[in-house]
C-alpha cells in the first residue's frame, strides 16, 4: 500500500473536518474510523465559546488554552470552511464569531451558538407575532405544550399555539425525529399540507421538531415556499437529524474529494522512526495491518470517546501513541459534586498538551512526534463542555492541523 | 482477541447512544423494525432468560452496519442472530427459510442428477414463470442464481497448474462453486502467477452464513466445527486458507468466534485470508508478481458490507489502481440491500430493493467501464436492480496476467 499523505484517526466533527481540509488542498487522505462518530448524536449547532461575542472572548483567553495554540486565523478560516462545505450539500449555516444565535431546544429553552443551521435560527422569532409549536402524532420526546410553557418565559408578549399534526406515522415502532425525517423524505407534501392547514401568515412562525429530512435543506426547500409563516426546527434527542445532515455533508465532501474512509478500523498503535510516525496499526479480528502515512492527525475524541482512557485515578492514558496526558492531580480535583456545577470539571480538562503546530509535547514542552497532530476533544487544559467550545475547538484545531 | 469478544458478552457495553439506529439501512427502509439498539442489546439480554421474543428481530438482515457504527464494540448483529436461533427453537421454520438456508444441500442434490444443473435452471425459470417461487415464500421478482454447467470443484481438476513450492488452499464458498466458477478460475490464475499452487479441500462445508441468518444455528455450528478442524489441519502444514468471498471470509475469521466463542475458532481464523488481503500481503513482502498489462479502466467499486467489517482497508482497489492503472471510484451508496438470502424472501424483497435504491441510481449513471464487487450476492443485487452485470475484482486482475 502506498503511504497516504495524511491519515486521520477518528470520524467525529474534528476528524471529518481535518480530512476535508486536507483533501481540499489536494492531499491523498485516508480516514480511519471506529464507530460512526458523535455527529448523529449532536445538535448540528457549533459553539465556539459561551460569550456574547465569542471572538473577543477567545482573544482574551489565557495562553495555555488550545484556542491560543490554534490561532485566531485558523479559527476564523475553519468556521468559513465548514459553512462552505455544508452549503455545498444544501445545508446553509448562519452566524459569525462575533455574536451568538439562539436555538430552540427540545424542551423549549433557548441555547446560543455561533454557527447554526439556517433551519434552526431562532433569532427570526423576535419579530413574529404568533408562534405555533407543532407536535407530531406518534413522535417520541417532543411535547409541544411543554415547549410553549417554557418559550413564554422568553417571549411573554407573543401568542403561542400548541398544535398537533397527523402525518400518518403511526403503526410500527415508536417514531424518533430521525425516523420521521426518513419517512418524510419523498413524502414532504404530507407535512406541507398539514402546515398549510394552520392558516399561518407572514407574521407567524412555526416551531417544529427537526424532521425536515436528513439531506441538507432538501425537504425544507420543498415545503417552505408553500407556507407563509417562517419554519424553525428545534434540537432533539438522538439520533439527531441536524447532526446527521452535517455528518452527511462532510462525508459527501470527502467522498467527492477521493478520501478513502475505512470503517471499523480500530487503531491500536503507531509505527515510527524517532520523531516521525510512518504508519498506524489497525487491529482486525485476527491480525493487524499497517497503514503507512506521511502525517497523522489524532482525532479520537478524548475521554468521552476512548481517545483517552483511565483505569485508576491519576493514570489517564492516550492508548494509541502513549502520549503524555495532562490532568488535575488528586481524586478531589477530579470532579465537582454538581453535574451542572458553575466550575469546570477536572476530568473534562484532561487531555494532551501541544505546541502551536498541535504536535504533542512532554512535560518540558519538547515535541514528541513532529508529524503527528492532536485535535478536538483530545486537547487538554480546558473543559470544552463547561465553556461550550467543543465544536469550535474541534473544527479550528482540525483546520490548523490539516494546513500545517 | 480475548473471549470477551464473544457476542454474548458485548451487549453490556451498550450505552444506548443510538449510533446503530442512525446507520441501520433496514430501519431507514421499514417502520416495523424496532432497530438494532432495542432489539439486540436491550431486549436481547432479557430474552435469553425469558420466553418472549421481540418479533421485529425478523427484519434484521445481518448486514452489520450496526456493528460498524457502534463506538463500544457491541456485536449487535450477531446478538440478533443468536436471538433468532432462540426463536426457532420454539417456532417452525418456513419452507422458503429452509430452502434459502440450504443452498449447498440443494446444489449437491442437483449435481447428483444427470444434466441436473440444466434441468434445475429450466425448472427455476419455469418455477418463476408459474409463480411457484412466490407461493413458496420466495421473491417471485428475482431470478434464482443459475447453476453453472460444471461446478468449480469439477472444473478445478482440469486446470493444469505450474508446479510451485508455495501452496494455498482455496475456500470457494457455495456461490463461486455452484454459480460463478469463473471467479474460482480467475483466483487460480492469479495465485499461479504469484507462485502459489492452489489446493482445493472438498471436505469443507458451506461457511454457514445462510444457516446463521435463517436461525439454523446448530447446523451452522456443525459446519463451523468441521471447517475449523480442516483449517487447523492446513495451518499445521503452514498452508493458508484463502477465499474470494467476503461473507465467507468474515464468517471464518470473525463470526464463528463471535457466535460460538471457542478458542480454536480464533486459532483457525488466524489462518484465513480474504483473497486481496493476501495479495496485498504478498505485495508488502515484495513477492507480488507485477508483470501485469495495465488497462487503465474506470471502475465503480461497490464495497460489500462484510468487507467493510474486516478492517483491512480496500486491498482490491489499491492493487487494481497501482498495477492496472485503473481509476477506482467507490460507489459510496451504502448496503446493496440483498444481504445474502435476505432479499430472496418474498416478505423482504421490497425492503431489499428500497435499501438498494441509492446504489442502483449510482450504478445507472454509467460513468465507468465496469462495476466491481467482491461479494456474490451484492453482484446479483446490482445486476437485478440495474441490468448491469458486475464482476469480481479478481477477474480483472486475472485478465491482466498474460
Amino acid at each position: 500500500m502506498r503511504p497516504a499523505d495524511l491519515i486521520v484517526i477518528g470520524g467525529g466533527l474534528a476528524g471529518l473536518t481535518a480530512a476535508a481540509v486536507a483533501a481540499n488542498r489536494g492531499q491523498k487522505v485516508t480516514l480511519l474510523t471506529y464507530g460512526s462518530g458523535s455527529l448523529p448524536l449532536a445538535s448540528g449547532a457549533i459553539d465556539f465559546l459561551n460569550a456574547k461575542a465569542p471572538d473577543a472572548a477567545i482573544k482574551a483567553l489565557s495562553a495555555h488554552h488550545p484556542y491560543k495554540k490554534i490561532g485566531f486565523k485558523s479559527i476564523d478560516a475553519a468556521a468559513k470552511f465548514l459553512c462552505d462545505v455544508a452549503a455545498q450539500a444544501n445545508l446553509p449555516y448562519v452566524g459569525r464569531l462575533s455574536a451568538q444565535i439562539p436555538v430552540v431546544t427540545a424542551v423549549g429553552t433557548l441555547k446560543y451558538s455561533a454557527l447554526v443551521p439556517e433551519s434552526m435560527d431562532a433569532s427570526r422569532l423576535a419579530d413574529k407575532r404568533r408562534i405555533f409549536v407543532a407536535g407530531i402524532n406518534g413522535l417520541k420526546d417532543f411535547y409541544a405544550s411543554m415547549l410553549v410553557d417554557n418559550l413564554k418565559k422568553y417571549f411573554p408578549d407573543k401568542i403561542f399555539d400548541a398544535v398537533k399534526l397527523d402525518l400518518d406515522l403511526l403503526g410500527g415502532r415508536d417514531i424518533t425525529c430521525m425516523d420521521a425525517a426518513q419517512l418524510l423524505t419523498g413524502n414532504e407534501q404530507s407535512l406541507a399540507d398539514a402546515l398549510k392547514d394552520l392558516n399561518s401568515t407572514d407574521a407567524d412562525a412555526i416551531i417544529l421538531p427537526p424532521i425536515l429530512g436528513l439531506e441538507g435543506n432538501d425537504a425544507r426547500t420543498v415545503i417552505k415556499p408553500q407556507i407563509r409563516a417562517d419554519i424553525i426546527e428545534t434540537t432533539c434527542l438522538p439520533p439527531s437529524p441536524p447532526g446527521i445532515r452535517l455528518q452527511r455533508a462532510l462525508i459527501k465532501y470527502l467522498q467527492r474529494s477521493g478520501v478513502r474512509i475505512y470503517e471499523n478500523s480500530k487503531v491500536v498503535r503507531g509505527v515510527g522512526d524517532g520523531k516521525k510516525i510512518t504508519g498506524v496499526v489497525v487491529e482486525g479480528a485476527v491480525r493487524e495491518k499497517i497503514f503507512p502515512a506521511r502525517k497523522v492527525i489524532l482525532a479520537t475524541g478524548g475521554f468521552y470517546s476512548g481517545g483517552i482512557v483511565m483505569r485508576d485515578f491519576d493514570t489517564p492514558r492516550e492508548p494509541i501513541f502513549d502520549l503524555p496526558v495532562f490532568f488535575p492531580m488528586g481524586e478531589g480535583n477530579w470532579s465537582n459534586r454538581g453535574l451542572f456545577d458553575n466550575r469546570p470539571q477536572g476530568f473534562s480538562m484532561t487531555g494532551i498538551f501541544t505546541d502551536d503546530k498541535l504536535n504533542p509535547v512532554d512535560e518540558n514542552g519538547a515535541v514528541i512526534y513532529d508529524n503527528l497532530h492532536v485535535v478536538g476533544a483530545n486537547l487538554g487544559g480546558a473543559d470544552f463542555i463547561f465553556e461550550r467550545s467543543l465544536g469550535g475547538v474541534a473544527i479550528a484545531s482540525a483546520y490548523r492541523a490539516a494546513t500545517i | 482477541m480475548s473471549d470477551t469478544t464473544k457476542a454474548i458478552f458485548t451487549g453490556d457495553r451498550c450505552l444506548s447512544c443510538t449510533s446503530c439506529m442512525a446507520n441501520c439501512p433496514v430501519m431507514a427502509a421499514v417502520k416495523a423494525y424496532r432497530g438494532p439498539k432495542l432489539v439486540a442489546p436491550a431486549h436481547g439480554r432479557m430474552h435469553f432468560s425469558q420466553e418472549d421474543i421481540e418479533e421485529s428481530l425478523n427484519y434484521c438482515s445481518n448486514c452489520k452496519s450496526c456493528d460498524r457504527a457502534c463506538p463500544s464494540g457491541v456485536a449487535v448483529s450477531t446478538l440478533n442472530m443468536l436471538q433468532r436461533a432462540e426463536y426457532y427453537k420454539k417456532h417452525e421454520h418456513l419452507r422458503h427459510e429452509d430452502m434459502l438456508a440450504h443452498g449447498e444441500r440443494m446444489a449437491k442434490m442437483v449435481r447428483m442428477m444427470p444434466f441436473g444443473a440444466t434441468f434445475a435452471n429450466i425448472g427455476m425459470g419455469m418455477g418463476k414463470a408459474l409463480g411457484v417461487f412466490s407461493a413458496l415464500g420466495l421473491a417471485g421478482e428475482r431470478t434464482m442464481p443459475a447453476y453453472a454447467a460444471t461446478p468449480f470443484k469439477d472444473a478445478f481438476r482440469r486446470i493444469k497448474q505450474p508446479p510451485a513450492a508455495k501452496k494455498i488452499v482455496l475456500f470457494t464458498g457455495c456461490y463461486i462453486n455452484d454459480n460463478e466458477p469463473q471467479v474460482g478460475a480467475a483466483f487460480v490464475k492469479v495465485m499461479n502467477a504469484n507462485g502459489c499452487e492452489v489446493l482445493l479441500d472438498t471436505e469443507f462445508n458451506c461457511c454457514g452464513s445462510p444457516l446463521v441468518v435463517t436461525g439454523f444455528l446448530d447446523e451452522a455450528r456443525a459446519h463451523a466445527d468441521n471447517n475449523v478442524k480442516r483449517i487447523l489441519d492446513w495451518k499445521r502444514q503452514g498452508i493458508p486458507v484463502i477465499t474470494p468471498c467476503t461473507s465467507c471470509s468474515l464468517m471464518l475469521k470473525e463470526e464463528y468466534h463471535e457466535l460460538f466463542g471457542e478458542h480454536d475458532m480464533h486459532e483457525a481464523a488466524e489462518n484465513v485470508y480474504d483473497a486481496f488481503e493476501y495479495l496485498e500481503l504478498l505485495q508488502e513482502r515484495g513477492e507480488f508478481n507485477d508483470n501485469l498489462k495495465p488497462s487503465g479502466q474506470k471502475l465503480l467499486y461497490h464495497v460489500p458490507c462484510h468487507l467493510k467489517s474486516q478492517a483491512i482497508g480496500l486491498p482490491a482497489a489499491n492493487i487494481l489502481e497501482e498495477y492496472l492503472g485503473a481509476q477506482v471510484q467507490t460507489a459510496d451508496a451504502g448496503c446493496c440491500g440483498i444481504s445474502g438470502n435476505y432479499g430472496f424472501r418474498k416478505d423482504k424483497y421490497n425492503i431489499s430493493m428500497k435499501i438498494g435504491e441509492k446504489l442502483f441510481a449510482r450504478v445507472k449513471q454509467r460513468d465507468f467501464d465496469k462495476v466491481i464487487s467482491d461479494c456474490g450476492t451484492c453482484r446479483m443485487q446490482i445486476h437485478h436492480g440495474t441490468d448491469i452485470k458486475p464482476c469480481h475484482p479478481i477477474e480483472l486482475l486475472a485478465a491482466a496476467y498474460a
